[in-house]
């Protein structure tokens, strides 16, 4: 792709999708599959590293594997100029099923990247429509934002700790859907401020609402939207500098 | 995408993903992945490895690409999955899949097993059971003609009671020929024995059930005779590497994998004569691709792939005559695309190493080099004669590129080797450090590895004992004590492993109760230093009432049958026999890309001529 030189270069956005079959892929996979597809797609990238060049890129927070989203996020950093509209048929020519460009954007090279903005993400979950009555997941919900801490051991690799989820959750909403089913709609710390699962939220709330893990696996997980908190207000990293712009997306 | 196969798998697949260890190792659909249309022949080509060891197998990939190619059939991918995956399989009732469109392999025409190497005989054997198949041939009535094939193929009798059918030698021309045939087999309504009896005459395929074996009572073959009205054909075959400028558009893991680059293959066979290595011997003769094409492929896979890092592949890579053009070529493109150039293989002479220093993206990673012996004599025996000078001339010129690492590869329990050799290595390896010393440069770190001898088919040691385990541990921990320096790591085989694969590397068929049995204890990857267990294969041994040092620490008569001696790779016995016993004088013998025809059998036998694209030094 022939471009013209720029004195410093640009920070070309994207949210994409992951879903489908790529919402197996793994956070080193994920990345993997953009930056293979980045340089299938022939835009003037900018590269660091004289010997081993690497390709320069910044990552929305890992999704857990399984869970589907449209609203991942990455930095590229191009060193000639690409309409974003361009860059964005570009890159959805050569990405592999179930990650998909919906919006590209470009921005000052100067602004920050998106691994060192998103501090909030939110959730939808719905879980298995047998799974407990809309009164008792409500019932829950209000126990749970009511508390001051939520304990939760968490288990990792190589330690396990109990840790206090509450002042991750920002908001829990439960929304009830015709029949008997019902969808929590989650806005849980993401990023720099810290990680609070969605899984940990749902094992707990579970737990309040009287019904087991073993019925909550069947539910349904989707990262709906990253954010960066402005005061109670979430802001898009898409949005962010957008004169009138700062949308409170994720708060309906 | 596969869910709109019918009988497709991928339904029940998809609840257990979430139960494994890489889900993405089952998933397909990754960039290059064919698009599989319905009907015509259905060809399943396996690797007996995880997905990501099996995913950078240059053969299958190649060998897929030639059959998506054909008129009116497909082939598709299988990997042998995980412990993880295999047990939530066989619990949900899964059979074993392919990557492309999930359905099972069982309702394929053709499930071809790629034979990498000995250690994976236990992970074939689970293939075929969790296909669903018989595991014996003489059992199976219907399914697909399970085929082997691969570098493996050039002993294949421990597996022979498990495959239909086996490729021997390069398969670009006559698996499409086997395809085809089933093709007609099928509009034909010819039963499944017809279509192996037929297939059996097709050029470059081998039916084990074809011959006999006759045993004599100290245990050795006495004879492998064909049974009335066998086909004869059981001589490899060969392609010409310009007609065949595959993988065109190689198929990009979705998880990092072994060799995780493009790789475009400069030629084919090699004529060094090292006289230890089954590839030099079986791949014969040499031929070389045109640069052009080579650099052609180069820049399509890069640019069609998007990987990082191209390598440029063969058996000694900087033997390919063209080599200063080519990788001067192909190093434009990869500085333009921002690209590392690779070239394993190299050759240990200053020529080699400066044409590796100067590559692009070269201050990454070190310089690999093959010594293998660490005194001249030992060197002769083995026939790779490198001058110590040349040694130091290569690391020194190594190290004046700014290479930061050199790995050396040595081997221990070599014919004819003495504890001399063995405390060598560790005084070589010391005396190239202080030569880089000595020019005032900084000496790179030093990796060491030591690999086992393990004694080859249709090699000139295909006659020679192999250490035992005691031996083979004395001289490790000998090297251990010798080589304790901070810039000097040293990595060693397991000796256990390097017994089984001895073990069966020269096997005969009665081995194959022997793999089945370690099989059914539950023999998985053994490949796989965590999971290999060295007591399954005694106790199957015991079992079977077979001795393994009858196998494997041995030395044969010069006159005794060999399991595999009705197997014509190109290179006679006889020639094989003339290398063996020049290695016993420490006499070396030349190249014969300088001229001078050796008699190898190769090129009359395979009726083909050695191509060379350039001027051999």
């Amino acid at each position: 792709m022939s471009t013209r030189p720029l004195p410093e270069p640009l920070r070309l956005r994207l949210r994409l999708t992951k879903k489908a079959r790529a919402r197996f892929l793994s956070h080193a996979e994920y990345s993997r599959a953009i930056m293979f597809a980045a340089r299938r797609s022939g835009l003037p990238l900018e590269f660091a590293g004289k010997h081993r060049p690497r390709l320069k890129l910044s990552l929305s927070p890992p999704l857990p594997i399984g869970v589907e989203s449209g609203g991942e996020l990455v930095d590229l950093s191009l060193v000639g100029y690409v309409p974003a509209a361009e860059a964005k048929r570009a890159l959805s020519e050569v990405l592999p099923p179930g990650i998909e460009v919906v919006e590209a954007r470009l921005m000052s090279g100067s602004d920050k990247a998106v691994g060192k903005l998103i501090d909030t993400a939110a959730y939808l979950v719905s879980p298995p429509e047998d799974a407990g009555t809309p009164r008792g997941w409500r019932d829950a919900a209000v126990e749970f934002m009511s508390r001051d801490s939520v304990e939760f051991t968490r288990v990792q690799p190589r330690r396990t700790r109990v840790v206090d989820i509450r002042k991750g959750v920002h908001r829990l909403d439960v929304e009830e859907l015709e029949g008997d089913g019902v969808t929590l709609a989650l806005a849980l710390d993401d990023g720099v401020a810290g990680t609070v699962k969605p899984w940990e939220v749902i094992e707990v709330l579970g737990g309040m609402a009287g019904v087991s893990m073993e019925v909550l696996k069947g539910s349904r997980i989707t990262r709906e939207g990253l954010f960066s908190r402005r005061g109670d207000r979430l802001v898009s990293p898409m949005e962010l500098g957008r004169r009138g712009a700062a949308a409170p997306r994720g708060r309906r | 995408m596969s869910e709109q196969f019918p009988g497709g798998v991928w339904e029940r697949l998809e609840p257990l993903l979430l139960e494994v260890e890489r889900p993405s190792r089952y998933l397909g659909g990754e960039w290059n992945a064919p698009d599989i249309e319905e009907g015509g022949t259905r060809v399943a080509l396996a690797y007996p490895d995880v997905y990501e060891i099996g995913a950078s197998n240059l053969g299958l990939a190649i060998l897929g690409e030639v059959v998506n190619d054909m008129d009116g059939a497909s082939s598709e991918r299988v990997y042998s999955p995980w412990f993880d995956m295999e047990r939530e399989m066989r619990t949900a009732g899964v059979p074993l899949f392919t990557l492309e469109t999930h359905r099972p392999v069982s309702g394929f025409d053709i499930f071809g097993i790629t034979i990498p190497h000995e250690l994976t005989y236990t992970n074939i054997l689970n293939l075929i059971d969790l296909a669903g198949l018989p595991l014996h041939a003489r059992d199976r009535s219907a399914g697909p003609l399970v085929v082997g094939g691969g570098c493996g193929a050039a002993n294949p009798e421990p597996l022979a009671g498990f495959f239909d059918l086996f490729a021997l030698g390069e398969a670009e021309e006559s698996l499409p020929r086997l395809v085809e045939l089933v093709g007609l087999a099928r509009a034909s309504g010819w039963p499944r024995d017809r279509l192996i009896a037929e297939a059996s005459r097709l050029d470059g395929f081998y039916r084990p059930s074809d011959y006999e074996v006759a045993y004599n009572p100290d245990g050795t073959v006495r004879a492998v005779d064909p049974v009335p009205g066998a086909s004869s054909s059981r001589v490899k075959t060969v392609v010409d590497l310009d007609r065949w400028c595959l993988p065109r558009r190689p198929v990009v893991p979705s998880c990092e994998a072994v060799h995780d680059r493009v790789n475009v293959e400069l030629f084919r066979g090699c004529v060094r004569g090292c006289r230890f290595c089954q590839a030099g011997m079986v791949y014969r003769p040499v031929r070389e691709r045109s640069a052009s094409l080579v650099v052609g492929m180069a820049d399509e896979a890069t640019a069609l792939t998007g990987h990082d890092e191209v390598s440029l592949c063969s058996l000694s890579s900087s033997d390919y005559t063209l080599i200063e053009e080519v990788a001067d070529r192909v190093g434009g493109i990869c500085e333009d695309r921002r690209l590392a150039l690779s070239l394993p293989s190299l050759r240990m002479d200053e020529r080699s190493a400066s044409i590796a220093g100067g590559l692009a993206g070269g201050g990454r990673g070190g310089l690999t080099f093959a010594p293998e012996a660490a005194t001249d004599r030992l060197r002769r025996v083995i026939n790779k004669p490198i001058a110590e000078s040349d040694m130091v001339d290569a690391v020194v010129c190594a190290a004046r590129a700014g290479r930061r690492r050199v790995k050396l590869y040595f081997m221990i329990g070599l014919p004819t080797e003495t504890d001399e050799d063995v405390f060598e290595i560790a005084a070589l390896v010391y005396r190239l450090r202080d030569a880089v010393r000595a020019q005032g440069l900084a000496p790179p770190a030093i990796n060491v590895s030591v690999s086992t001898f393990v004694p080859k088919p249709h090699t000139p040691f295909q006659w020679c004992a192999q250490d035992d385990m005691e031996t083979i541990r004395r001289k490790q921990d000998e090297l251990k004590s010798g080589l304790r320096s901070r810039a000097v790591n040293l990595s060693w085989h397991d000796a256990g492993m390097s017994v089984v694969e001895g073990l069966l590397a020269r096997g005969d068929r009665r081995l194959g109760a022997v793999i089945e049995d370690a099989w059914s204890a539950g023999g998985r990857f053994d490949s796989w230093s965590d999971h290999f267990d060295q007591a399954r294969w005694r106790e199957a041994c015991d079992r079977a009432g077979l001795d393994p040092g009858f196998y494997q620490q041995r030395e044969r008569p010069l006159d005794e049958a060999f399991p595999w001696d009705h197997l014509d790779l190109g290179v006679t016995r006889e020639f094989l026999a003339g290398e063996y016993q020049r290695a016993m004088r420490a006499e070396t013998s030349p190249d014969c890309r300088a001229g001078i025809c050796i008699e190898c059998g190769a090129c009359e036998r395979l009726d083909r001529a050695q191509v060379l694209k350039g001027r051999w030094p």
